[in-house]
């Protein structure tokens, strides 16, 4: 394919639609720098509620392109208000439309607080969209890790795999193991580009500051640590607990299944003995299966799909927990240095 | 006139043929014209004899009435011709107004034969009725309630007469005898009798209801009569009564037991005559056996109680029973055989065994039965409760007498159950009540003797079979009722049976925590597994077991041992149902209706006042000791004091007085401790003392004093311990004379307090010896690391779960998880925490319980799955709780196992 060796960027529309049947996974996802500061902005005015709102752009290849995006008003639990919500994102697109801006959704964004976004909404939104589309992504915007001066943006979307066997609905252990399925292989995340106009690159360089220190750099400096930490923390135990209860159902299903078994095992064994005697009587054997016996119900295995997601969850909290401690290390082992140059400054200031 | 008694039978079986008769009649041909023919007829024919009869003796201006009278008579007899019971109905009120007319004519007692004929005809007449139902159905509506109106009518009336009416029916053409009237004075003597006896009266006149309604009723009632008759004549000459005599009465008296009609009293009486007449001591014994059963059937309802007088009847005979039985060890009593017909004719003389059925043992408990439910019955604030208490020493012997001639029959089993039948009335009583009981029994024993053979001399004047009192009458108690309990208990111990043996264990830990040997009785509790096994015995057992352990909590906090006090009562005051559980009362539930069955059956269950224990007191020494732990524990975990709730009595109790806007000053116990709790907190051990001291329940203590000095001390130690707690995160270091000075506590003490939490790690902190100071150590979690370490615990139980999960998957028994999944949770504890937290981890399962380390060997038998984890939790936590509470550890985690086995859940 020609994706690999073309630059993205050169590939015009028309060369993409001569090549759609062919359907590349996806690479990369581009965002426009307006996109991602009208997501922040949104995420961030609205910071403690979860806000989402429409991504729109282009499929070019491999990569996906978001141009534009708006966000939705803040849903509340209410069925009018919800289908308003619908009025409102059908109606915007065709305002869109006709002002001739890229009016092709490609997925959503959403907010989200200390990384828990693995839930089973969003699986279930992600299914509908990819009714529609192909090609979704849905990017993520997590305001609190924001704070700590990195560019909290993540673009993630559900493996193929996935994604078929939640369409059979079918999550039973046996399964699993045929589609050798793991948690890990649920979500995909996919590298995002920030991508400007080349106008408006050179209008920032133009505007950039001579000092070097932004406030995003001062934001890495905090020293306040563990605030972030100790939510991480409770939220893994929260999971510890989810994930236990999730233990004990299936230690109970273990429990009735191992108890089925004896019933049944009984039941033949009082079924063969039956057909042993009426076969010395001379009778015609009685069957060694009895589907409307309640004994041979198959009871129904519970899901798998919710520990897969708290495993998620549960992988991400410590990868959060892994990063931040990671430049925690760093920025205390470079405090000494910082504080060694600063201080005499400080004190230059002092006497002055 | 003997003869004619005792062809009593006879005389009844031609009445019941006479009757027959009747009833033949009535099936042959039309049935209502032609029996009203025949009563017609043969009334006619009686009624011109009666008439007769009177013209003779009566002047003319009787004669009018009685004219007047007979027509009536006549109006009746048409009517019921024609089955007219309404115009009946008028004739029978007409003849009853005419009959007082001709009664004040003839200005005499007796009622005129015709009007008793009269009333027999109706009689008779009204019973084919009745049992003619088809006729009944179509009879007018007016009719038949006519009819109706006239049964109860002349139920009503007839009962009046009903002698007259049984004589007349005896001898239906006969006149008058003279004998008969001697017999009818003789019934009114009887029935004077009756009248003076006012617990016989009502029963006489339940009697006379029932024998109303039947036929038979009545002869029940002659028979009653003649039987002073028979008095007489047994009085007479007594060489010509026979054994044959005897016997045949007392089958005839024993055959007509629970018959209806038959008067209960009266039978007692007649048994107990024929006690007198009796020929041989077999004999003798065997109607003896059937007049205590007699006297048990006095009372037939399960709820009420037998009468004193009779209970004490019963005892006697029971006694003189005994007196035969030890005046002939030949006789053997046995209820397996069924004796031979004669068995009883064998003599004194007789050589060879005699065979009597009986069983001393039921007899025995059936009258402990209603000697406790007498006492259930009878207000305890009455004098005549103290009396009935009075009767206790008298069953004692008894039972102390049937116990010995058990032993010496050898029937040990039946022994040991007569034995608990005493060590369950001794156990209760504390040595004072016991010494109590013993001069109540030595001083009645010297004014009872003058009484009790009197008793035996005018009924047994003219016995034949004279029985010397061979049996004590006295008591002979130890002084000691330990010495007394030990050599029952150790009797039921070799032979009893399972729940003989197990109350009995309960009756001696009871007894033993009473006496304040606590370590003897917590030893019995634990060796006997009784703890165990409980819920699996009956209510009673039950409520003894409750009882044991309120005893024993009493006895641990009387000798200090505040842990184990609390152990024994926190299960009572768990559910709030002390009541129901000690069985002292009623307690309503708001949620929950009884049935009247069961508040019935919960009434039979009361204990009797005096076994009481005393409710207030309970709870006092519970709050106290819930105080005592709860205050310092919660000061220690402020943080997540949801988490270590040691009573979650004490904790809603505290939550709800919290809750109160303004405290008055403290009324009932519970405000008391509240106040003293909320005082305590603050470590003002002073004013929390005081609140305490002020209750006035302390009183019941015998040593009072000694008790409110512990309590002082603990309350002081307590308060220091919390006082550490809540504030060392306010000081650097503290002086030791400081705090010996706050809490007036010595300096050793002090020491002693700080020191053993510093090595139980509740207290971050080091002796700094020169200055004598304590010098702390903050070594206070942020809560980073306490959310660390609860990580690590979740975790732990999380790959605790999995590795059963595996364990399931790859073999091993499903039936055991919960009791593994248990050990585990401790083995998480211990396995995935260091300092401080593993310390609170492993206090908190030794004391909730995870009853694991218990006394019975620590579950030694469980497959060790987990291996050298599991292994070494179970040694950490015994090691911590034989460390903690000097020597009490076995015992710590056995009340708390019950906790856990009772809840049946584990938090």
């Amino acid at each position: 394919m020609a994706n690999t060796t073309t630059p993205t960027m050169a590939r015009s529309f028309l060369q993409v639609a001569a090549t759609e049947e062919v359907a590349p996974p996806l690479r990369a996802v581009q965002i426009e720098g307006l996109v991602v500061l009208k997501i922040i902005k949104h995420c961030k005015e609205l910071s403690p509620s979860l806000v989402t709102g429409q991504l729109l752009g282009l499929d070019v290849g491999s990569v996906l392109e978001v141009t534009n995006c708006f966000p939705f008003p803040i849903r509340e639990e209410d069925e009018e208000i919800e289908a308003e919500g619908a009025n409102y994102q059908l109606e915007m697109m065709r305002c869109l439309r006709e002002v001739n801006v890229d009016n092709n959704t490609v997925g959503w964004y959403q907010s989200m607080l200390f990384g828990c976004f693995q839930t089973v909404e969003l699986i279930e939104t992600f299914m509908n969209y990819q009714e529609n589309i192909k090609r979704c992504v849905c990017i993520i915007y997590d305001p609190s890790r924001a704070n700590q001066g990195v560019l909290a943006l993540k673009a993630l979307k559900l493996s193929d795999s996935f994604m078929d066997l939640y369409r059979s609905n079918n999550f039973t252990g046996e399964k699993l193991r045929e589609k050798n399925l793991s948690w890990v292989d649920i979500f995909e995340e996919i590298p995002i580009k920030v991508s400007n106009s080349a106008l408006i690159s050179a209008f920032m360089t133009e505007l950039e500051d001579d000092t070097p220190v932004t406030q995003c750099d001062y934001d890495r400096l905090q020293l306040s640590t563990s605030p972030y930490l100790e939510r991480n923390v409770e939220f893994l135990i929260e999971c510890m607990d989810d994930l236990s209860i999730e233990q004990q159902k299936f230690q109970y299903y273990y429990r009735n299944l191992s108890r089925q078994q004896a019933q049944q095992q009984a039941w033949l064994q009082k079924r063969r003995s039956e057909n042993m005697s009426r076969k010395a009587a001379g009778e015609e054997p009685l069957p060694e299966e009895d589907p409307s016996n309640p004994v041979f119900k198959p009871i129904p295995e519970p899901s798998r799909l919710d520990s897969f997601l708290i495993t998620n969850q549960i992988a991400n909290y410590c990868n959060q927990i892994n990063g931040y401690v990671t430049d925690l290390k760093d920025r205390l082992i470079s405090y000494p240095g910082f504080w060694a140059e600063l201080q005499p400054i400080i004190f230059d200031e002092g006497l002055a | 006139m003997a003869s004619r008694f005792w062809g009593q039978g006879d005389s009844e079986s031609d009445e019941a043929s006479d009757y027959e008769e009747d009833i033949e009649d009535e099936e042959t041909g039309e049935p209502t014209a032609q029996t009203a023919e025949n009563k017609y007829l043969r009334g006619t024919a009686s009624d011109s004899d009666e008439s007769d009869d009177q013209k003779r003796v009566v002047r003319s201006a009787k004669d009018k009435r009685f004219e007047e009278m007979s027509a009536t008579v006549d109006q009746m007899k048409n009517a019921m011709k024609i089955n007219d019971w309404v115009s009946l109905q008028e004739s029978f009120d007409k003849m009853n107004k005419q009959l007082e007319k001709v009664m004040r004519v003839m200005e005499s007692e007796k009622v005129p034969t015709l009007y008793i004929k009269a009333l027999v005809m109706l009689e008779d007449f009204l019973n084919q009725a009745l049992v003619n139902k088809e006729a009944k159905k179509k009879m007018s509506s007016s009719n038949a309630k006519a009819l109706n109106a006239m049964k109860q009518k002349l139920k009503k009336n007839n009962k009046q007469y009903e002698d007259q009416i049984n004589i007349y029916r005896e001898h239906p053409e006969s006149e008058e005898e003279p004998e008969a009237d001697e017999e009818e004075d003789e019934d009114e003597e009887s029935d004077l009798e009756f009248e003076e006896d006012p617990s016989k009266i009502a029963m006489s006149d339940e009697d006379d209801v029932k024998d109303q309604s039947e036929m038979e009723g009545g002869w029940e009632k002659m028979m009653s009569k003649k039987d002073k008759l028979m008095d007489k004549q047994f009085a007479k000459d007594p060489s010509e009564i026979t054994w044959d005599i005897v016997n045949k009465k007392f089958k005839e008296v024993v055959a007509a037991r629970g018959r209806r009609g038959t008067g209960r009293f009266e039978q007692v009486e007649q048994l107990t005559f024929l006690t007198k007449v009796a020929k041989t001591p077999a004999q003798k014994l065997e109607i003896l056996f059937s007049v205590v059963s007699a006297q048990f059937d006095v009372n037939p309802g399960l709820s009420g109680h037998m009468p004193i007088h009779v209970w004490k009847n019963c005892v006697q005979n029971m006694l003189v029973i005994l007196d035969i039985l030890v005046q002939y060890p030949n006789i053997v009593v046995d209820d397996t055989v069924e004796p031979d017909e004669n068995e009883t004719q064998k003599g004194a003389d007789h050589n060879g065994p005699i065979q009597i059925w009986g069983n001393l043992v039921a007899f025995l408990e059936r009258m402990d039965i209603e000697f406790f439910k007498s006492l259930q019955c009878i207000d305890p604030h009455t004098r005549e409760y103290i009396e009935r208490l009075r009767d206790e020493p008298m069953f004692l012997v008894l039972a102390q007498n049937v116990q010995e001639y058990l032993e010496r029959v050898g029937d040990l089993k039946a022994a040991a159950k007569v034995a608990l039948r005493r060590v369950e009335l001794i156990y209760y009583k504390p040595q004072e009540v016991y010494d109590a009981m013993r001069k109540l029994a030595e001083q009645t024993e010297d004014g009872g003797n003058g009484e009790e053979p009197k008793v035996e001399d005018s009924r047994g004047s003219s016995a034949f079979v004279n029985t010397p009192e061979l049996v004590p009458r006295k008591p002979t108690f130890p002084e000691n009722s330990r010495t007394v309990m030990d050599a029952l208990v150790s009797l039921i111990y070799k032979s009893g049976d399972e729940r003989t043996k197990a109350r009995a264990m309960l009756c001696d830990i009871y007894h033993h925590a009473l006496l304040d040997e606590f370590a003897t009785s917590r030893d019995l509790l634990l060796m006997s597994h009784l703890q165990d096994n409980i819920q699996h015995m009956d209510i009673s057992s039950q409520i003894l077991f409750n009882r044991a352990m309120a005893q024993l909590g009493l006895c641990a906090f009387r000798a200090g041992l505040i842990i184990e006090a609390h152990g024994c009562l926190s299960e009572l005051y768990s559910g709030g149902r002390v009541k129901e559980l000690l069985a002292q009362g009623f307690s309503q539930s708001r949620y929950y209706e009884k049935t009247p069955e069961q508040e019935r059956l919960e009434r039979r269950r009361q204990m009797p006042y005096h076994m009481h224990i005393n409710l207030e007191l309970l709870e006092s020494v519970h709050l106290s000791c819930a105080m005592l732990l709860e205050v310092p524990s919660m000061a220690a975990n402020v943080l997540d004091d949801k988490r270590r709730v040691i009573s979650k009595t004490f904790r809603r109790l505290l939550e709800v007085s919290e809750r109160q806007t303004f405290t008055g000053p403290p009324e009932n116990v519970r405000d008391h401790v509240m106040a003293a709790t909320r005082s305590l907190r603050k470590g003002d051990f002073q004013k929390a003392f005081d609140v305490i001291e002020s209750l006035d329940v302390w009183k019941l203590l015998r040593n009072r004093d000694g008790v409110l000095e512990m309590l002082k001390s603990k309350i002081k130690e307590e308060a220091l311990r919390t006082y550490l707690f809540s504030y060392t995160s306010s000081y650097d270091s503290l002086g030791l004379d400081q705090l010996t000075k706050m809490f007036n506590l010595t300096a050793a003490e002090t020491k002693v307090i700080v020191s053993k939490m510093m090595i139980n790690d509740e207290l971050q902190a080091s002796w700094d010896q020169p200055t004598q100071c304590i010098v702390f150590h903050d070594l206070e979690h942020t809560r980073l690391q306490a959310l660390a370490f609860q990580l690590t615990e979740k975790l732990s139980i999380l790959a605790e779960s999995n590795e059963r999960a595996i364990e399931a998957k790859i073999g091993g028994g499903g039936l055991d998880l919960p009791q593994r999944r248990r050990d585990g949770q401790d083995f998480a504890n211990h396995a995935a925490s260091g300092g401080k937290w593993h310390e609170n981890s492993s206090f908190t399962h030794g004391r909730q319980g995870s009853g694991r380390s218990g006394y019975g060997g620590g579950g030694g038998g469980r497959p060790q799955v987990l291996g050298q984890g599991y292994g070494y939790s179970k040694g950490a936590s015994n090691l911590r709780a034989g460390g903690g509470y000097s020597g009490g550890s076995r015992y710590q985690d056995a009340p708390t196992r019950m906790v856990t086995l009772n809840k049946g859940a584990r938090a």
